[in-house]
């Protein structure tokens, strides 16, 4: 049984909000519901100072919490690590919004549109189609592409069809998918460097999700000779 | 890999029609290729098409996102028509929906009043967001109606002269971009290129990611620490519009003090070596008329085209015949000694020594005088890139300052040579079974290059002799400049009246530029078109819209059919080596309510204007059709017919229109003298500008007939590259003590994306895309904090209000607005009130231009206030 992971290399994205639009293509979620989503921040002081792109998505852990809180057992692990919540079941109590300690939950209060008042485009008329209110939403990995693409013979993290639609769609490439138990992966190459790394490993989560460092030293620039004249 | 076949094999089990369809993005200049999912009619997803160079199967968030683009409920489904005579900002045109017949007939009645009157009455303005068939559609029309004013919306006044014209004299291309396979060290000045910039986002995202992955080293000059800065390895922070004083002053320590500069490369691909007489022109050969060089092998002055390459001389002084001439490379090397590291220290705010580590650091990087092979075939190895965009070019030193930095690359022989700055795909063979298209660089007599391709009529380069204007954009007068922005200049009536132009702009036809917003201080523009009849293909009612007279329903690009989304291939192919790829445009959804296609309309309006002959002939050009493709002259033809056969004179008779619709994208591969054509080609590019100074006698001499000799700027006919000060530079007033200045966010395109609202929100989450950033200690030391509502205000008491983003990453003197936001069009509902209209702050008059391509000056001085 494979263990589905993902690689996302901060020295090679860019911070362009492709992962986020895409899954919200793939996965025709409300206004609001970003299951992946990019915090772009600063770090250093002026003049040494650079940017950091965050792109975030359930970090498909371990060791659950969400799961483990849940009363209806709406939020359940597969075998295989992906971590999804079964709509039919979530009575939207928000437990595993508090319990999930990346902030990866979001809960779906009514089937609203973009344009609001203006009504569903036919986009939304069909996405929001099998999408129930009053529940909570998720990143699953896409996994109705991996299960798809299983069926299909085809590999999730090497075929497109089988692969979670924020990585092909990355234009840095900078997102890695695949198994973390098989060690001839991608994946697990990448996780076995030294620099990768988990968010917040102190959670105790153990998240299939891992990360690879931004990686650039800041290079201190020496103050100017003369002073900012005034014009 | 998903492939279309692939993807639309198998009958759906649920009986619902299911369809994957290839054809391009255009919600940049970029037209990456797409994949677009219909099921039962419904756009259901937009995915990258992996079997194109373009995109190579990612798009940016854009890309994606076009579906809501589609489907906006607000977008515009009938011909509507003007009741309210009275135009101005705010004021309700009175919208009537109008029959398509009686659209097209008040548009032709219009039309053919101004074409009897004057075809030079007519104004056209386009989007750069639809390159393409703003190009086919616009430029066609013009050419067979007469017309000769064109502008592109803000895009082009705003780079179009600066930036791509430097990059078509000095690379035959629109844009430069590092060679991200070999390059080992970037310096990046105001560019953002391969950090989702539109020029081929995708591609370069992914081939600089891999660049700083393999160590290549990026710097990058910006007041912000911005996309580019916040990826690279250092940060230099530059005062705003000063890009110049820091390159030349790089050049300087390369040529002065390290003594690194590549003498082949100067000798064989530039004008280095020509003779130049003390009147500063060249000294020509008596027989031929041909430039000079001193041949040192010799001992004696040979054309530039018989003595042997590495026999020219490059420095020293020499009598020939009498006459004293140097080296153009002798004088620039003089010339440059101004530009001390201290000197430009003062300037730039980057100190001495830091600049002389850059000249270092890139010189060395260059590794003058190594090779390597590529196919085979050995190559100038040339690791180092200057890289120059929208940000350094936007001032009014423009021409100058591209120049200063692309001279980097020309100094150490790194301009399209292996790991250097590459133009975007000047050379191409065509395809293998047909030859097309074809288009190299080519000489003049002088042995200056000529680009091969262009996106405009008029190429870069040669100019033509300067001449008394007549046209309103007045270009005849200023011949570097590829667009005017005098149409929307605030003293356009003074500059008409000082040439006699008695024209004026009497109609225009607008394809989805929303000038208003997009040229500069929305007051002056809308008092240029408040006077003129209007005809608008919009897809969205906004600002411009409001000054039209009649609003034609236009489809988007996802409703679209067109041959050549990508051709000429200069936004949307990496530099280097991979494949060449040809995508079409086709409908991915049919197309609702009344919306029809802009240029099946324009060739419409054409043929009932009995414009058919030149209309067709038009097209035969843009096209570039060769018999038996060629359309007749009295033939009417169905759109479809034309795409057909464009894409069949390119392609052979087996691949038109229906071959495309199946496959979507033909591919070939690129070759190593494609890419790497600059030291294969036999045309050199100026290092020493003797091309702008005749310009600049020839203006002067037109100025004295009109008595305006004196009145002008003549700073960009110099033979030499200098900083010249932004009005910006130069506001004593103390109390304005910043210098503000735009620009492009990444997940925006122009004005039309701030209403797609899966963009939107992507902005919203962003502290940056919708707020007014400034230096923290600056902020702090005027007692403002983060989320104040502030003013921004210039010199010139225009101002806009914003919320303030406190940053580290920012030039101490440094405002900085992402462009092109804060709409107020109600029919924009998404994009109203989101983000900061910068536009605002910018004067658009002569003072403000370069005055030699007439480039705007985008930055401001300014102070700010809490609001």
């Amino acid at each position: 049984m494979p263990r589905w992971g993902m690689v996302i290399d901060l020295l090679k994205c860019i911070g362009c909000y492709g992962c986020q639009t895409s899954c919200k293509a793939e996965n025709a979620t409300p206004p609001g519901v970003t299951l992946a989503r990019v915090e772009v921040t600063e770090v250093g002081t002026y003049p040494n100072v650079t940017r950091v792109n965050l792109p975030l998505l359930c970090m498909q852990c371990n060791n659950p919490p969400c799961e483990q809180v849940c009363p209806t057992k709406a939020t359940q692990q597969r075998e295989d690590g992906i971590v999804y919540v079964d709509e039919e079941k979530c009575i939207g109590c928000k437990y595993c919004m508090i319990a999930c300690p990346y902030g990866a939950r979001y809960f779906v209060e009514e089937k609203r549109g973009y344009f609001g008042d203006q009504g569903l485009t036919p986009y939304e008329e069909v996405g929001y189609e099998e999408q129930r209110k009053g529940v909570v939403l998720k990143c699953d990995y896409c996994r109705h592409r991996i299960d798809a693409g299983l069926a299909k013979g085809l590999t999730p993290g090497v075929d497109r069809e089988a692969t979670p639609a924020c990585v092909i769609n990355c234009m840095a490439k900078a997102r890695f998918f695949g198994d973390l138990d098989d060690p001839n992966s991608e994946v697990a190459h990448l996780v076995a460097r030294a620099q990768a790394f988990q968010l917040n490993p102190e959670f105790g989560t153990n998240p299939n999700t891992h990360y690879l460092p931004a990686g650039r030293s800041i290079v201190s620039t020496e103050p100017p000779t003369k002073p900012p004249q005034k014009e | 890999m998903l492939t279309v076949e692939k993807a639309n094999a198998g009958v759906p089990a649920n009986g619902k029609s299911d369809r994957w369809i290839p054809s391009s993005c255009s919600l940049c200049y970029g037209n990456c290729s797409i994949l677009a999912h219909n099921v039962d009619g419904v756009l259901t997803k937009i995915e990258g098409n992996p079997e194109s160079a373009c995109g190579e199967g990612r798009l940016c968030a854009k890309g994606v996102s076009g579906i809501m683009t589609l489907y906006d409920p607000n977008r515009v489904n009938a011909p509507l028509k003007r009741t309210n005579p009275k135009k101005g900002i705010g004021i309700d045109p009175g919208w009537v929906e109008v029959s398509w017949e009686e659209a097209l007939d008040i548009a032709v009645k219009k039309l053919k009043e101004v074409y009897e009157h004057d075809p030079g009455e007519l104004f056209l303005q386009g989007t750069t967001t639809c390159a393409s068939e703003m190009h086919c559609g616009l430029f066609t029309f013009a050419e067979a109606f007469g017309a000769n004013a064109v502008w592109v919306g803000g895009g082009g006044i705003h780079c179009g002269s600066g930036a791509h014209q430097i990059g078509g004299l000095m690379h035959a291309s629109w844009s430069l971009v590092p060679d991200f396979k070999f390059c080992n060290y970037a310096i990046y000045f105001g560019a953002s290129k391969g950090h989702s910039a539109g020029h081929v986002a995708n591609q370069n995202a992914q081939l600089a990611a891999d660049a700083r992955a393999r160590g290549m080293k990026m710097v990058v000059v910006d007041p912000m620490c911005n996309f580019a800065a916040g990826k690279g390895n250092e940060w230099v922070p530059i005062r705003v519009g000063t890009d110049a004083a820091l390159a030349l002053a790089m050049a300087n320590v390369l040529v002065n003090e390290l003594g690194i500069y590549d003498q082949h490369y100067l000798k064989q691909c530039t004008n280095a070596a020509y003779l130049v007489k003390e009147d500063g022109h060249y000294l020509r050969d008596a027989a031929t008329n041909k430039p000079l060089v001193w041949d040192e092998t010799g001992g004696s002055a040979k054309t530039f085209d018989t003595a042997p390459v590495d026999g020219m001389a490059l420095l020293g002084t020499f009598s020939v015949n009498g006459v004293k001439v140097q080296p153009g490379f002798q004088i620039l090397k003089e010339h440059l000694k101004k530009y001390t590291p201290e000197y430009s220290s003062g300037i730039t705010t980057i100190g001495a020594a830091n600049i002389r580590r850059l000249a270092r650091e890139f010189g060395e990087a260059a590794r003058v005088g190594s090779t390597i092979m590529i196919d085979g075939e050995e190559f100038p190895y040339r690791p180092a890139a200057a890289i120059y965009f929208r940000g350094s070019q936007g001032h009014k030193n423009s021409t100058w300052n591209c120049v200063a930095i692309d001279l980097l690359n020309h100094l150490v022989g790194s301009a399209d040579n292996v790991g250097g700055a590459l133009g975007f795909n000047p050379v191409c063979h065509g395809h293998p079974e047909t030859g097309r298209p074809y288009y190299a660089p080519e000489p003049t007599p002088d042995g200056l290059m000529i680009t091969g391709t262009w996106m405009h009529p008029h190429k870069p380069f040669p100019a033509n002799d300067a001449a008394a204007p007549t046209t309103i954009g007045m270009r005849e007068f200023f011949p570097w400049a590829m667009t005017s922005p005098f149409y929307g200049a605030a003293d356009r009536e003074k500059w008409w009246n000082r040439f006699d132009i008695k024209r004026r702009p009497k109609a225009m036809i607008n394809f989805g530029a929303n000038a208003i917003m997009s040229v500069g201080n929305k007051d002056v523009v809308a008092d240029a078109f408040k006077d003129v009849f209007i005809i608008s293909f919009d897809i969205f009612k906004n600002e411009m819209t409001d000054f039209a007279d009649l609003v034609l329903p236009d489809t988007c690009y996802l409703e679209r059919l067109f041959p050549s989304p990508n051709y000429p291939f200069i936004f949307n192919h990496p530099g280097s080596m991979g494949n060449w790829s040809w995508p079409i445009r086709q409908p991915v959804v049919k197309a609702v309510g009344q919306r029809r296609d802009f240029l099946r309309v324009m060739y419409e309006i054409g043929y009932r204007m009995g414009l058919l002959e030149h209309i067709n002939d038009a097209y035969n050009t843009h096209f570039e059709l060769k018999d038996p493709y060629r359309l007749k002259p009295d033939v009417k033809y169905e759109f479809e017919e034309i795409v057909d056969s464009a894409l069949k004179n390119f392609f052979g008779a087996a691949h038109g229109l229906e071959w495309f619709k199946e496959n979507g994208v033909m591919n070939w591969p690129k070759k190593a003298e494609e890419v790497y054509w600059r030291s294969r080609t036999p045309v050199r590019v100026p290092v020493y500008f003797e091309i702008f100074k005749t310009t600049g006698e020839q203006v002067r001499e037109v100025a004295k007939e009109f008595g305006i000799e004196n009145d002008l700027n003549y700073n960009a006919y110099q033979t030499l590259p200098d900083w010249n000060p932004c009005p910006s530079h130069e506001c004593k007033d103390p109390e304005y003590d910043l210098i503000s200045f735009y620009y492009r966010d990444t997940v925006h395109t122009n004005s039309l994306t701030l209403e797609n609202p899966w963009l939107d929100e992507a902005a919203q989450m962003n502290d940056y895309s919708y707020n007014i950033a400034v230096n923290a200690a600056t902020a702090r030391k005027k007692g403002l904090k983060d989320g104040d509502m502030v003013w921004v205000e210039s010199n010139y008491k225009r101002r806009v209000k914003g919320k303030l983003k406190m940053t580290e990453g920012i030039h101490p003197e440094g405002v900085a607005v992402a462009s092109l936001a804060g709409h107020w069009s109600n029919d924009m509902p998404i994009a109203k009130g989101k983000g900061v209209f910068y536009n605002e702050l910018i004067e658009v008059d002569y003072e403000h231009l370069d005055p030699g391509n007439l480039n705007m000056d985008l930055c401001a001085k300014v102070r700010i206030y809490k609001a």
